[in-house]
């Protein structure tokens, strides 16, 4: 096989472009480079050139461009032409890597999250320090320069996965799992569709919290969450890094798993992982076996934020009088095209002030792990982004996605600004707290079963089964 | 093809200018500069520079004209007449990093903005002030005003409004030989020659601009549209002349013929236009609240007396936004039926259009070729877009032959050879068309004097035969794909 087989498969979707440049604009690194290479429609023609033998995949050309893309997709939606800009990159990324093996700092990073093994040991541990408060005690002590700077984002992400103070007093232990029996006076929105949340790599290592608040929120709108033994990664990092086997092999395994739990639909709460998901279609579509399990898996895949707009019908909370600003991740807003359905989500929390961050359309520069292989360019977006959010003057900041919160946190960190970082779903989670919507099911049925991690699978199916989760009208 | 070599002192020098980041010559980096919007022709460039202020283009320009080196503005590269292609080995001057609005000057009604502002980010700055940008190119996303004023841009709202020569009102330029001098600008409108009238429209053939000053338009108060169904093309276009001898003045007038309604409607982009209509007219009326039924009213009787099916009306911006919607995304929704898209541009008399499209029509018969149109029907503007794929040589042929016979037509009908997209490489052989050689070579007279030497986007405008100082043989070295 040719190692650029990869795009030469693709010829007519880059053909798609009809090289209007009406996506220049919408492109972080254009705008700030002003190369035209670094702009989509200069990428595709790149890509293009490869297919037409005019440009080796090893060039630095090729490289570099391909390899600063920060794979956004905000030039997707302000196409006219539709080009599936984000599929071709994976394409691209793949022949580039075929060409030329990525930097030690990608490969180790990947080789970190696919193993489960491993993941565990480095999320694990990453998680203990960070408990520990090290990254915080490290980050004042560093002294100013190039390495330091890389290694100071670094520890300022790991320190921004902390909680924050919001969920200070959330519910835990035994009333955590009282909630997730599924809310005593709650409307059913979820009129019992069976849900399978996605854990995540990260997300489980380091967001643990906002993988239960979401279980509770979702119970407490009557959805019946299922634990999914034996998922995994969703192989999004893969992908984007072009290592489109072990992404495929991730989906497989997410997909064998999901549909041995027999889930109606697939939440996630991550945007990344999200979006990697519903193009699952696409990354098996020339799998004879797979292609079509892919498609009916992809088509059943929701965020989070889509599983509770419901209007009225969403469950209301406690007032939260905080002013939050609202960032959306790329991988919601332009990736998977949901714009509204956060802030609708946040309309069920009373007294909740949301505003919109200047310019938010744009990434935040963590795309994955941008900012640490990019940290220049990633760290000027970044910059930009934090600016943005502190210009809000609010005191929160609300994302949907594992990645932005550590990003966007790290950079708040680093210029010292006073405003603390966390997924919509916890406010929420917060506001049901207050409310009391998880009181009253202490000691409820079946709390004994409870598996003591809840990282490796809740026990709400079986419970769930035995009729505990209300139904609409229910309780 | 590849690029001229350029020597590596003049490479540093360059790169004293304006930053070791700010110049590019790696052959390979500079693919992506090999053509703008019209990607029929490609050529790259010798090298980019992306200066940021007057001072850096200006030495840079200097620098390349010590050397006798050719050079090219480029904004965002949306242009359809591959007016930015850089022949002769000529190097890109790009605009990209000169992308602030200056000042919007409330007061006075004007806006000061660097040459790489996007059209609609200036509007986007205005809109707090109660102002916008009005020449609105369907491009104007991503167009550049530096672009518009070296077209001289137009748009679906100039019918109302006036195309961009109408809103600049000064000019800071660099000329071919690196000199600074400015035109116009508030306070001295009235400058003896109007020469920001003259620069706007050059085609980046008299210099660099490298600030622009424009006249902003207050928001009106209200607007609301309406779209009718036509079963024959050339009824919507006597609806069109209907409507303005009616004594109208609709701010927006665009025809989207059957063929791209159908393709507009297969792809993802439906706006739910009826795929059996063979026209829908997009009529559009902005200004004081009150007067907008009633001119509305007397243009959907105007389309009723011509034949118009059905007419639907739009009041709030959301059905508005609806209406427009076939209309905006035609372009794109051409792209996803054939790999290549020849965007002609001519104007016709108003009066002539029915016939001049039937016209068009048949040569695409003729030709075996699909033939679109959407088009600012109020100002005669049209735009036949040729689908076709480059990968067919015999097609491509049949295409340049449909072409040229297109524009025949539009010249023959007393109209001109372009609306707003500029001659560029495209047109020049055009020009013997409709002008005589004497006036040819008066436009070559005036050309030369701003740039005597030829330096300033060479192998653009005027056809070969009349220009002095073009290096022929190089510039011939475009590859017509
Ligand atoms: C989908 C689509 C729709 C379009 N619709 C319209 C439309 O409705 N109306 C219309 O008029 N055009 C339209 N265009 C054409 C194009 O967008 C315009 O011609 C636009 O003004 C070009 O701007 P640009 O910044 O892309 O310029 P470029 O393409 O980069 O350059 C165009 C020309 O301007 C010169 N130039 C650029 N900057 C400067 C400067 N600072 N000083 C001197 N010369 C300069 C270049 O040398 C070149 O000759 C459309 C194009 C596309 C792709
Ligand atoms: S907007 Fe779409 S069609 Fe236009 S240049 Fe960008 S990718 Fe190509
Ligand atoms: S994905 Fe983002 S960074 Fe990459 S080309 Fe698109 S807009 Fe630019």
């Amino acid at each position: 096989m040719r190692f650029d087989e990869a795009l030469q498969s693709q010829e007519e979707a880059i053909l798609n472009c009809v090289h209007c440049g009406f996506c220049l604009p919408a492109c972080p690194t254009y705008v700030r480079l002003g190369d035209e290479a670094d702009s989509p429609r200069g990428r595709l023609h790149l890509m293009r050139a490869v297919v037409e033998g005019r440009l080796d995949p090893g060039s630095d050309a090729f490289q570099d461009h391909i390899g600063r893309c920060l794979g956004c997709r905000a030039c997707e939606p302000v196409c006219p032409s539709g080009v599936q800009y984000g599929m071709l990159l994976e394409r691209a990324r793949q022949v580039a890597t075929s060409a030329r093996p990525p930097a030690r700092l990608t490969r180790l990073l990947l080789a970190l999250v696919r193993r489960d093994g491993v993941r565990r040991l480095w999320l694990g541990s990453s998680r203990l320090l960070r408990d520990l408060g090290i990254p915080e005690g490290l980050l004042a002590r560093l002294p100013e320069g190039p390495i330091s700077s890389r290694m100071k984002t670094a520890l300022a992400m790991l320190a921004s996965s902390a909680p924050s103070t919001l969920s200070i007093g959330a519910p835990n232990g035994a009333e955590e799992v009282a909630s997730r029996s599924g809310s005593p006076n709650g409307s059913g929105f979820g009129a019992g569709v069976s849900v399978g949340l996605l854990e995540g790599c990260v997300q489980k290592g380091l967001f643990g919290r906002v993988n239960r608040a979401t279980e509770r929120v979702l119970g407490a709108n009557g959805y019946r969450v299922v634990s999914v033994r034996s998922q995994g990664c969703c192989g999004a990092l893969h992908a984007h890094a072009g290592d489109l086997t072990a992404a495929r092999e991730m989906a497989r395994r997410n997909i064998a798993a999901f549909e041995e739990a027999g889930v109606d639909l697939v939440a996630v709460n991550a945007a990344g992982c999200g979006a990697a998901m519903v193009d699952y279609g696409h990354l098996l579509s020339g799998d004879a076996e797979w292609g079509g399990r892919a498609r009916s898996f992809a088509g059943r895949v929701r965020d989070v934020s889509q599983l509770l707009t419901g209007g009225d019908e969403v469950l209301r909370g406690a007032p939260l009088p905080l002013r939050v600003a609202y960032d959306p991740p790329c991988h919601l807003l332009h990736a998977q095209k949901i714009r509204h359905e956060p802030l609708r989500m946040l309309e069920a929390i009373p007294e909740l002030e949301v505003v919109a961050v200047p310019n938010g359309d744009e990434c935040c520069g963590g795309a994955g792990i941008y900012g640490l292989t990019h940290p220049e360019l990633g760290g000027r977006i970044g910059s930009d982004k934090v600016e943005a959010v502190v210009a809000t003057g609010a005191p929160w900041l609300a994302t949907g996605n594992p990645g932005c919160i550590m990003q966007i946190g790290a950079g708040l960190r680093i210029a010292e600004a006073k405003v603390e970082v966390c997924h919509p779903v916890e406010l929420l989670d917060e506001s049901y707290r207050r409310g009391g919507v998880y009181e009253g099911r202490r000691g409820a049925e079946g709390a004994a079963s409870v598996d003591p991690d809840p990282g490796r699978g809740s026990p709400l199916d079986e419970r769930a089964e035995t009729g505990a989760v209300p139904r609409p009208g229910g309780a | 093809m590849t690029a001229p070599v350029i020597p590596a002192a003049l490479i540093s020098s360059l790169s004293r200018i304006v930053g070791d980041d700010g110049v590019i010559r790696d052959p390979e980096r500079l693919l992506v500069y090999e053509s703008d919007g019209l990607t029929q022709y490609r050529h790259a460039p010798a090298a980019v520079v992306l200066p940021r202020t007057t001072e850096e283009v200006a030495a840079v320009v200097k620098e390349l004209a010590a050397g006798g080196r050719a050079f090219v503005a480029r904004g965002a590269g949306t242009g359809l007449s591959g007016g930015a292609l850089a022949v002769a080995g000529a190097v890109v001057i790009a605009t990209t990093r000169m992308n602030r609005v200056l000042e919007v000057d409330v007061e006075n009604r004007r806006a000061r903005v660097q040459p790489g502002t996007v059209n609609s980010h200036l509007t986007r700055e205005s809109l707090p002030h109660g102002f916008f940008y009005a020449p609105d190119p369907s491009s104007q996303s991503a167009c550049t005003i530096g672009g518009n004023v070296a077209e001289n841009s137009g748009g679906p709202h100039c019918l109302k409004y006036g195309v961009t020569s109408r809103y600049v009102t000064g000019l800071t330029v660099v000329l071919p030989d690196g000199e600074v001098v400015s035109f116009g600008g508030t306070g001295v409108e009235e400058d003896p020659y109007d020469l920001v009238g003259l620069f706007v429209g050059s085609e980046g053939c008299f210099g660099i601009a490298t600030e622009v000053e424009v006249t902003l338009t207050p928001v009106p108060e209200a607007a609301a549209a309406l779209l009718a169904i036509f079963d024959r093309l050339e009824d919507a276009a006597r609806a069109v002349t209907r409507i303005i001898a009616r004594g109208l003045l609709p701010a927006a007038l665009e025809i989207v013929d059957g063929e791209t309604i159908r393709a507009v409607e297969s792809s993802v982009f439906a706006a739910g236009y009826p795929t059996d209509a063979e026209a829908a007219l997009v009529v559009e009326f902005d200004g004081v609240e009150d007067s907008l039924a009633e001119e509305l009213a007397a243009a959907e009787a105007c389309c009723r007396d011509e034949g118009a099916r059905e007419v639907r009306k739009a009041a709030s911006d959301e059905e508005r936004e609806a209406l427009w919607r076939g209309r905006k995304k035609a372009f794109g929704a051409m792209g996803r039926i054939a790999p290549d898209l020849l965007v002609q541009d001519a104007t016709v008399p108003r009066t002539r259009l029915p016939a001049v499209l039937e016209r068009i029509m048949e040569i695409g018969r003729r030709y075996d070729l699909k033939v679109a149109n959407v088009f600012h029907a109020g100002d005669g503007n049209l735009h036949p877009n040729i689908l076709f794929d480059r990968r067919n040589r015999e097609e491509l042929a049949r295409v340049e032959q449909a072409s040229k016979e297109m524009m025949q037509a539009c010249v023959d009908a007393g109209g001109t050879i372009t609306g707003e997209h500029g001659v560029g490489v495209d047109k020049k052989e055009y020009m013997g068309l409709i002008y005589s050689r004497s006036v040819l070579e008066t436009m070559e007279e005036v050309r030369r004097v701003f740039d005597p030497a030829g330096l300033s986007n060479p192998g653009k405008v005027l056809p070969g035969s009349i220009r002095s100082a073009i290096r022929g043989a190089e510039e011939d070295a475009v590859a017509r794909v």
